[in-house]
Order: C-alpha cells, then sequence, then structure tokens
C-alpha cells in the first residue's frame, strides 16, 4: 500500500467500523458525502480525489469488511465514470430494452439504493452505459436476500446519456472487492469464536478438524483478497475483460466455501439474527448473483478461451502482465 | 489497534511488478522448448518430476540454470523474478526439467548460503550448466510428516564423518550426483535439536540407491541406504546443529514455486484444444473456472515469488499457495473425466494426459509437505491452536 493509500484506509476503515450494516440513508448517508467518498474516482479537475482503481480497491474491500449498508460503492463507480461532481449517483446491473434517439424505453434492473438519487448509470442494451435520471423514470421497490436496496426502473422514453464505460463490468469489480472485505471479516469473526468458545473443556481452536477448516477458509479468502487485487491492478492500467472476469469467478467460488464454514464453526448462534455474522453471508450470497453470476462469466470467458485456442492461452495469460 | 483494522492478516496483497526482461526471456524459453520438442503430450504433465540430461544442459548453454546465483560460481547474476519468469514458462510449456530441478531450486542455493568453500566449487558451477543433479535426503522409513524424528546419524571420525542409515522416498536419487541429508550428528539428541546437514556424493563408498516404483509403473522415488559413509569436514553444510533452521528456510524454496499449481497444466491446455471445436457450454465454463483459477494462482504465487525477492519470508503464504495450487492441479483430472467422454487409456492425447494425472495427483498433496500438515502450519499463522 502507498502512503497515500494507507491514509485512505485508515480513514474510511474507521467511518464504515462505526457505520456498518445498520447505518441508514436518512441517518448517515451525510456522512458519507461528509469526507467526500464519492468523488474517489472522480478526476481531481472535475473535483473528485482522482483515485485509481487500485485506491477504489483499499475502500470497496473495507466497505464489505464492515458490511456498510449504504451505496458508497456504487456512488463513487456512478460518479467516476459520469464525470458529475455534483448530487448522489449510483449504479444497476440490469439495462433491457430500445435505446433510441437517445431515448430509452424498458426496464433497469437491480438498481442500487436507487430511490432518492439524483441519477444512475444503468448497462446500455447495445453495449457501453446509459446515464438517466431517476426522476423520469417509475420506481419499483425491492431488497436483495441481504436487505440492500436493488430497485426496478420501468422508462418510457426518457432521455439518456450514453457513454463507452461498461458499468456492469466495473460493478462485477467493486463486487469482487466488497466479497473480498466481507471473507476476511467472516473469518475474523471465526477465528475470534473458535479462540473463545470452550467444548469438551477447551477452547473449539483446539480441534482439528475445526483447525483445518478455518485453514481452508483463510486459503480461499486469499485468494479472493488476491483475484481483487490482480483485477484492479488492471483496470489501474486500463482495460480489465479478463481479469474481471476471473476474479469475478475465483471470488464467487470463495463466497460458498468461505460462508460455509464461518456459519459450520460458529454453530448455532451464528445462524441468529441478533449474531453479527449474517450481515456478511447474507450479503456475501446476494453478491455472488451481482454483476454477473458464474453461468455468465463463464460463458463469457469460457468462449473467449476456446475461441482463441489451446496455444494461445498461456501466451495470452503471460500477456496480461509483461 | 484502530478500528478497522483488519487483525487476521493472512495473505498481504499488493501489486505485482514483472520484470522488464520478461519477454524477452519468455520468447527464450518457448524457442528453447520448441527446438528441443516435446511430441508427446504425456511428457508434459506434471514434467518438472520428467529429467532429460539432454535438455537440462541446453538450459545450462543458455544461461537458466542457477540465474541468480553469483557468476563466480557459474551462476548468472539475474533477479528472483526473472528467474521465477523462466521457471513458469517452462513449466507451462511441460519442459522436461526433472533432472536439474532440486539442484536449480534449493540445492544450489543452499550450498551457497551454508556450504563451505571446498563443496560450493566442486559442485554448484556443474549445476548451472546443468550436468550435476541433486536429490534431498529428508524422509526416512519411521521418519514421513514427522520430520524430526530422523535418525540417520553422523559420528565424528578424526578430522571426518561417518554417516549411517536410511532415506526414503528419494526422488531422482537415481539420476543425482549429490545428496543433502539432514541427520542427527548428535547423539541421543531429541526432536529437531542436534540435527545437522552434510553433502553426500551419490557415488561415495556405502551410498546405495535402490528404486521404488510408483502405481503407474514410473520411477521417481528411491530408497537410499547410508551405510559408513565417510565424508570430509567440509561435507557439513553450515553449523553443525542448525540442521533444522536450514531445514525450514529450504522448505519455503521448496513449497513456493509455481510447479505446485502447474503439474496438471498440459491436462487442462488438451481440455481447451477439445473445447475448441466443441460448441459445448458445459465445456466453456469447465475451461473458464479452472482458467479463473490458474490466473489467481499465478498471481499468488508470483507474489510470494516477488516477496522471497526482496529478502521477505513468505512462509505463511507459500504454505497457502502450495495448498490451493495442489487442490488445483488435483481436482483437474476428475472435473475433465466428469466432463469429457474420453479414454484415460488413450490413444487420444487428452485421455492419455487424464489417463497420466488421475493416476499421478494423489502424490501432488503428499510431496513437498502434506496437506494435513500445510493446514497445521497455516492454523498457526491464524492464530489458532
Amino acid at each position: 500500500m502507498t502512503d497515500e493509500q494507507r491514509m485512505l484506509a485508515d480513514m474510511a476503515g474507521e467511518l464504515f467500523a462505526t457505520l456498518g450494516p445498520a447505518a441508514t440513508m436518512a441517518e448517515n448517508w451525510a456522512a458519507i458525502e461528509e469526507v467526500a467518498l464519492a468523488g474517489l474516482l472522480l478526476p481531481e479537475e472535475a473535483g473528485g480525489f482522482g483515485g485509481s482503481w487500485e485506491d477504489a480497491l483499499v475502500v470497496f474491500r473495507l466497505a464489505g469488511f464492515h458490511a456498510v449498508a449504504l451505496p458508497v460503492v456504487e456512488a463513487a463507480i456512478a460518479a467516476g465514470i459520469s464525470g458529475r461532481a455534483e448530487g448522489r449517483g449510483t449504479i444497476a446491473s440490469g439495462g433491457e430494452g430500445a435505446l433510441e434517439g437517445g431515448k430509452f424505453t424498458g426496464t433497469v434492473t437491480g438498481a442500487c439504493f436507487a430511490q432518492g438519487c439524483d441519477y444512475l448509470v444503468a448497462p446500455a442494451p447495445d453495449g457501453g452505459s446509459m446515464i438517466l435520471a431517476t426522476g423520469d423514470a417509475a420506481i419499483e421497490l425491492h431488497d436483495s436476500i441481504a436487505g440492500e436496496p436493488r430497485e426496478r426502473l420501468v422508462c418510457d422514453a426518457i432521455a439518456v446519456e450514453h457513454i463507452a464505460a461498461d458499468v456492469f463490468a466495473l460493478g462485477a469489480l467493486a463486487r469482487v472487492a466488497q466479497i473480498a472485505g466481507a471473507l476476511d471479516a467472516a473469518l475474523e469473526k471465526s477465528v475470534t469464536y473458535a479462540n473463545e468458545r470452550q467444548q469438551f473443556g477447551k477452547p473449539l481452536a483446539k480441534f482439528q478438524a475445526v483447525q483445518q477448516n478455518l485453514a481452508t477458509f483463510a486459503c480461499e479468502a486469499a485468494a479472493a483478497n488476491c483475484a481483487a487485487m490482480g483485477a484492479a491492478q488492471a483496470m489501474a492500467r486500463g482495460d480489465a475483460p479478463f481479469e474481471i472476469a476471473a476474479a469475478k469467478l475465483r471470488a464467487n467460488r470463495a463466497v460458498g466455501t468461505g460462508t460455509a464454514l464461518a456459519h459450520q464453526v460458529h454453530g448455532a448462534i451464528g445462524f441468529t439474527e441478533e449474531y453479527p455474522l449474517h450481515p456478511l453471508t447474507r450479503r456475501l450470497w446476494a453478491w455472488r448473483s451481482e454483476f454477473g453470476n458464474d453461468a455468465f462469466w463463464s460463458g463469457h470467458l469460457g468462449k473467449t478461451i476456446a475461441e482463441r485456442g489451446a496455444d494461445a492461452f498461456w501466451p495470452d495469460l503471460t500477456a496480461l502482465t509483461g | 489497534m484502530p478500528a478497522g483494522k483488519v487483525t487476521v492478516q493472512t495473505f498481504v496483497t499488493e501489486p505485482l511488478a514483472w520484470p522488464e526482461t520478461a519477454p524477452d526471456l519468455r520468447a527464450q524459453v518457448r524457442a528453447l522448448v520448441a527446438e528441443h520438442g516435446i511430441d508427446d503430450p504425456v511428457k508434459r504433465a506434471n514434467c518438472w518430476t520428467k529429467p532429460d540430461p539432454a535438455f537440462s544442459r541446453k538450459l545450462g548453454e543458455a544461461g537458466l540454470i542457477g540465474m541468480t546465483w553469483p557468476k563466480e560460481y557459474g551462476g548468472h547474476e539475474r533477479s528472483a523474478m526473472e528467474r521465477y519468469v523462466v521457471l513458469e514458462e517452462l513449466l507451462a510449456a511441460g519442459a522436461p526439467v526433472g533432472a536439474h530441478w532440486i539442484a536449480d531450486r534449493q540445492t544450489g542455493s543452499l550450498l551457497l548460503r551454508y556450504g563451505s568453500e571446498a563443496e560450493k566449487r566442486r559442485w554448484v558451477p556443474g549445476m548451472a550448466r546443468g550436468e550435476i543433479y541433486a536429490c534431498i535426503g529428508l524422509s526416512e522409513p519411521n521418519s514421513g510428516s514427522d520430520l524430526a524424528s530422523v535418525r540417520t546419524s553422523a559420528r565424528r571420525d578424526g578430522d571426518g564423518w561417518v554417516i549411517s542409515g536410511q532415506k526414503v522416498w528419494t526422488t531422482n536419487a537415481h539420476n543425482a550426483h549429490v545428496m543433502i541429508a539432514l541427520v542427527r550428528s548428535v547423539a541421543g539428541s531429541q526432536r529437531n535439536e542436534g540435527l545437522s546437514q552434510f553433502v553426500i556424493p551419490m557415488d561415495a563408498p556405502g551410498v546405495t540407491v535402490k528404486p521404488i516404483i510408483d502405481l503407474t509403473g514410473g520411477h521417481d522415488f528411491n530408497e537410499v541406504w547410508l551405510e559408513d559413509v565417510r565424508l570430509p569436514a567440509s561435507a557439513l553444510v553450515g553449523e553443525e546443529g542448525n540442521g533444522w533452521q536450514q531445514v525450514t528456510a529450504e522448505l519455503s524454496l521448496e513449497r513456493s514455486g509455481p510447479e505446485r499449481y502447474l503439474s496438471s497444466m498440459a491436462l487442462f491446455i488438451e481440455l481447451v484444444r477439445f473445447a475448441e471445436g466443441a460448441q459445448s457450454e458445459s465445456l466453456r465454463a469447465l475451461v473458464a473456472r479452472l482458467a479463473a483459477e490458474t490466473w489467481t494462482l499465478r498471481l499468488m504465487s508470483a507474489s510470494v515469488a516477488s516477496k522471497i525477492a526482496r529478502g521477505e519470508d513468505p512462509a505463511l503464504e507459500a504454505t497457502m499457495v502450495k495448498d490451493l495450487g495442489n487442490s488445483f492441479e488435483q481436482a483437474m483430472p476428475e472435473l475433465v473425466q466428469a466432463a469429457v467422454d474420453c479414454d484415460p487409456a488413450g490413444p487420444e492425447p487428452l485421455g492419455l494426459v487424464l489417463g497420466h494425472l488421475l493416476q499421478m495427483s494423489p502424490s501432488f498433496s503428499l510431496r513437498g509437505g502434506t496437506r494435513e500438515i500445510l493446514k497445521g502450519i497455516i492454523a498457526r499463522g491464524l492464530g489458532l491452536r
């Protein structure tokens, strides 16, 4: 981490820890605005922080780690790719319909905390993204299984601005970063619990079966974190279609093993509403679907690799990093 | 600790920097491999156990063995990451690097760090030429994962030493010119105390090598008898009694390389070849899943290498990469067998490689530290126990 990233991590980490999964838009969004985190990816000349995707990874990962119930990640991406410094923006994972003459008719799905936001960036029907004023569309409320707002917007010939940036891929990259953070948090909770909880006269941590499960969990969390770093580093250099696909696939796999073992180690208490494991695990399950599940990204990546052919695989892979 | 600080930090992720010379090195290795030609796809699988002295000498001539060693001892004073690039290229191509692999990976470096001047001069330049090969004398008949229970002894005899005992599962002993053995030099010492490392020429009187044939009929392992093998004082490697510390450092080198996830790469390449023509979504999904895993493991493995290059000892991270890597290269044959209808007995190349790896892959999570031992190390790193 650079010194600047360390400062960013300290600031965001401290703030996110106090906000956590209990935060609400009405009570707490002002705290995010106060530190201008939405301007993280916005160029300095546009009034932003001018951060890279590696800087964004630091913040997004911590948002996942603390299960912050605010659209920090989404606001930062929306501002970054739209270039807008004013108003709250957010992103969506789906946009189906027709875009003609700068007007979009259709539905936007998987909009993150869209209610009350000023503008929204959604995938455009024929590639790229479209920016629309949320007030122009009819909003249908919907929450993810983790209770995070994921609205549906019905659009009837509303004016949109088309941009080249791929909001879907960037949303996937953000989810990988959040998954990496949330897995580390769930691992930390599980290790702490195993060291504290006594059964048969000794801590759970003394049982080899529990140790081996947590070691497996740690490897998966490490893989998700390395995948996030690899994709962010690639994105910081420019474009990262291979890396984002691979990272989302790898992170999604880590979610399965990680959440299962976190709950297994915690036993029944981890399954209660009262115990703070589910804000992490339920988000992890939701994020696994969002911005491309395994079938989506593997279809995409598998097609590319098969078309390039067996003898191109290794040269292509190494060409990504030099 | 400030709020929000991650306390369980197992794998420090950071951006990777690859050497500027990487593209040239890749081109050099690819040309060498193409020129040598590896027609049999089975030979490309698990290739770092496939000896081919002619290829080793070719690599030596090209300056691709002992890359980081001092020029004074035949090395080439390249960076550790340059060496990493060469290793991953060789493994991905399925090059037959088995003869010199151990000498290049650990024995040469160990001798350069701890060996006497006489032993360094005797062995290391030949290793760098790809002519001198090594084996590692660790396991014994009653000492497998529990390495601290070794019983092979070294007793003083005038200025020199006499070694007596037996080593087993010794990979490459039948091709090797030299072994570095961990033995008990203090009679009656317990566990990891009183252990020392010695350089043993494989043609020394009293050294006998007997093959152990594996379940495929292959010969990789050996039993090595050491019957009153007389060694000069210079054969002691490092300090007497410091063997355990030296071996632990050596194990970090042994566990951290790209060979710990690339052993099944030949099967993946054949799978992609099969998927090229087949318009099968399920096959492509499998290709993508394995490619995503390969991409991630490559970053993790290179990250460990770059930390070692900076003089850090990322022992925990290396252990995690080996565990994940072994699980990956072990899972691949089963996944391919489930997805593709092909006979593992051949004659199609995909089937032949599959059949070979199905049978060889159980050893992947045994060699260089069993899965159970690795997970124990990771658990301790997490602060459990």
